[in-house]
């Protein structure tokens, strides 16, 4: 475990980035700072690796200051992530990622066997290993970086917006990537961002931070949509936390109405089938796979998107996405290999919505936000009482 | 009398075939004086030049110190140093390497200081020590700038190698000065083609090595650096 102990950071010029924070990063599980720049977000990450030594307060990792402890020692047993990846120009991808193995001092071909293996576990191909960084594109790059943060399989990962200089859909990719590698390894990730969307995908605890450091609230992503702790983190939010709220809840609660009989025997591949809604029918090819909406009552009429989600794997958000851009209002359930297995229209996502998160303490939050009509919920995570403890400056 | 019977004469005369006086003698000797000079200038700049680039403690001072050292008139340097020290290798050396040493030192400082700060911040982030960040990151990425300060000092002191004829040594300096002292042009213009052909043949060698012997890791961030400076 990470534990900030009133640990503050004042530059020799006076200005205070951290005026002195209380918090617990527990073991294997995703923490997220979350907060606008110049918060001291990255100042109190970098305290953990002794990048920043702080000014007052400590620093524990595990019981031990860190101050008490050699820094580049430190830092080979802690992973480190950082936006730009900072690889080294010079060197292979593989050499890249056994940078720590080396300075750990092992053997070449030990180090490079374990480098091999992270390179697949981070979803890059084994000729990867032979380039040169300029050779990556940037989603590729921060792949690299992780596996490098990874190599010596340290318990703690730090991650410095690691994911905010590549495009949206590499962000989106890379994003799904750690959350399936964390559910794997449980390493101890305290990651910080400036985009509140990223923390609460990621985070299994997400800290939004103030100016100075100071801890506006702490909560679970859930709680944090649902049950914002004042007006300032609720317009860091945005207006449709709600909505995002949904991104977080799995589509399988959605109930789906399974499509009747087999394969069909249309011409042309197609294959018209029996789901019929206002004179819409949806066209399935041999594989089962939808290939779209055609409305039977319009002579000629163009085939339009049959939009879908997966019930296994998607979220409720895009369930609902589904549904609204379906010309039927009705979303397509596919099984991993993408063939249609069921429909459900716009009412039936809605009944999905209107049914409580699993998360016994997340409904008591979100009806607590309810209840109290408007945002200003007088919702007192436990994390507003820590901020009035660590905003008295120590 | 015209430049081509001058070089025709200074290369077919018998006595710069062999003998002290010999083509191969002298460049060779100009070589070994020019390379002496640069080593010492190397072992005294770029290990400060590192130094300083890396703590970035003393930069400014070094490159005002540097472009001032730059307009030292060297001949006025030998006289000094002859003065000193007397007729000798030392009278030249100290010359050659107060002009080969102010653009290595640059160089360093300039390389060490233009490696990526997202690369040194992982490098010291990931447990890299000092030592280590300086030899395994900001040495390899100072490399290209400091092969390009490599190539000027060496260019220079090729070229001005010349003034060690002015104190009875070697080289192709003696040809231009004694040809000079004895009216012999043809000697002069042929010593001094011989000075810039041995100045080009150093400058197309740098370009080799800079182009071959680079990591291609860094090959490639010069030639985006040659793109973004163009």
């Amino acid at each position: 475990m990470i534990r900030f102990d009133g640990a503050g950071k004042r530059h020799p010029d006076g200005t205070v980035a951290v005026e002195g924070l209380d918090l617990d990063v527990p073991t294997g599980r995703t923490t997220v700072l979350v907060g606008p720049s110049g918060c001291g977000k990255t100042t109190l990450l970098r305290m953990v690796n002794r990048m920043v030594e702080p000014t007052s307060g400590r620093v524990l990792l595990d019981g031990t200051d860190v101050a008490a402890l050699d820094p580049a020692k430190l830092r080979r047993g802690i992973g480190y992530v950082i936006q730009q990846a900072g690889l080294f120009p010079h060197r292979r991808v593989i050499d890249n990622i056994a940078t720590v193995p080396y300075l750990l001092g092992w053997d070449r071909k030990k180090a490079r066997a374990r480098a091999a293996e992270l390179l697949d576990l981070v979803g890059l191909a084994p000729e990867t290993a032979k380039r040169y960084p300029f050779q990556l594109s940037g989603g590729q790059q921060q792949r690299v970086g992780v596996a490098r943060a990874l190599a010596a399989d340290p318990p703690v990962l730090l991650m410095d917006e690691p994911f905010s200089a590549v495009d949206p859909v590499v962000r989106a990719g890379l994003q799904e990537e750690l959350l399936r590698l964390q559910s794997e390894l449980h390493k101890t990730v305290l990651f910080v961002t400036h985009d509140i969307e990223e923390a609460v995908r990621l985070g299994d605890q997400v800290v939004v931070l103030r100016e100075r450091g100071r801890i506006a609230q702490l909560a679970d992503p859930h709680t944090l949509l649902t049950a914002p702790a004042d007006l300032d983190v609720a317009a860091f939010l945005g207006r449709d936390r709600g909505l995002r709220g949904l991104g977080l809840r799995p589509a399988a609660s959605v109930a789906v109405r399974p499509i009747p009989g087999g394969p069909g025997d249309g011409a042309a591949g197609r294959s018209p089938h029996g789901v019929r809604f206002a004179g819409w029918e949806l066209m399935l090819d041999d594989g089962r796979r939808p290939i779209g909406w055609i409305d039977r009552d319009a002579a000629g009429a163009a085939l339009e998107p049959a939009p879908g989600f997966r019930p296994d794997a998607d979220t409720l958000r895009a369930a609902l996405d589904a549904a609204v851009l379906s010309p039927t209002g009705i979303a397509v359930a596919l099984d991993p290999e993408g063939r249609a297995i069921g429909t459900a229209d716009r009412e039936a996502v809605l009944a999905a919505l209107a049914t409580r998160p699993p998360s016994a303490n997340g409904a008591r939050q979100a009806e607590k936000a309810e209840a109290a009509t408007g945002v200003k919920a007088e919702a007192t995570t436990d994390a507003t009482a820590e901020t009035d403890g660590a905003g008295g400056g120590r | 009398m015209n430049w081509f019977t001058w070089l025709g004469d200074f290369f077919s005369d018998p006595d710069r075939r062999s003998g002290s006086n010999a083509i191969a003698n002298r460049i060779a000797e100009h070589l070994l004086l020019s390379g002496e000079a640069l080593l010492y200038a190397a072992l005294l700049a770029v290990p400060l030049g590192l130094l300083i680039g890396y703590t970035g403690r003393g930069v400014t001072v070094v490159t005002a110190m540097a472009g001032a050292a730059r307009a030292l008139p060297t001949l006025g340097l030998v006289t000094l140093a002859v003065l000193l020290a007397g007729v000798g290798d030392t009278a030249v050396l100290v010359p050659l390497v107060a002009l080969a040493a102010p653009p290595l030192l640059v160089a360093a400082v300039e390389g060490v200081r233009g490696t990526d700060p997202d690369v040194r911040d992982a490098a010291r982030g990931v447990g890299l020590t000092h030592p280590q960040v300086l030899w395994q990151v900001c040495l390899p990425s100072a490399l290209p700038t400091l092969l390009a300060g490599f190539r000027t000092a060496t260019v220079q002191v090729i070229a001005t190698a010349t003034v060690a004829a002015y104190v009875g040594l070697g080289g192709l300096g003696r040809y231009v000065v004694d040809g000079l002292a004895t009216r012999d042009y043809a000697a002069t213009v042929g010593g001094a083609l011989l000075v810039v052909l041995l100045a080009v043949a150093a400058q197309a060698f740098f370009a080799l090595l800079a182009r071959y012997a680079l990591p291609p890791g860094l090959r490639a961030q010069q030639r985006a650096a040659g793109r973004r400076s163009s």
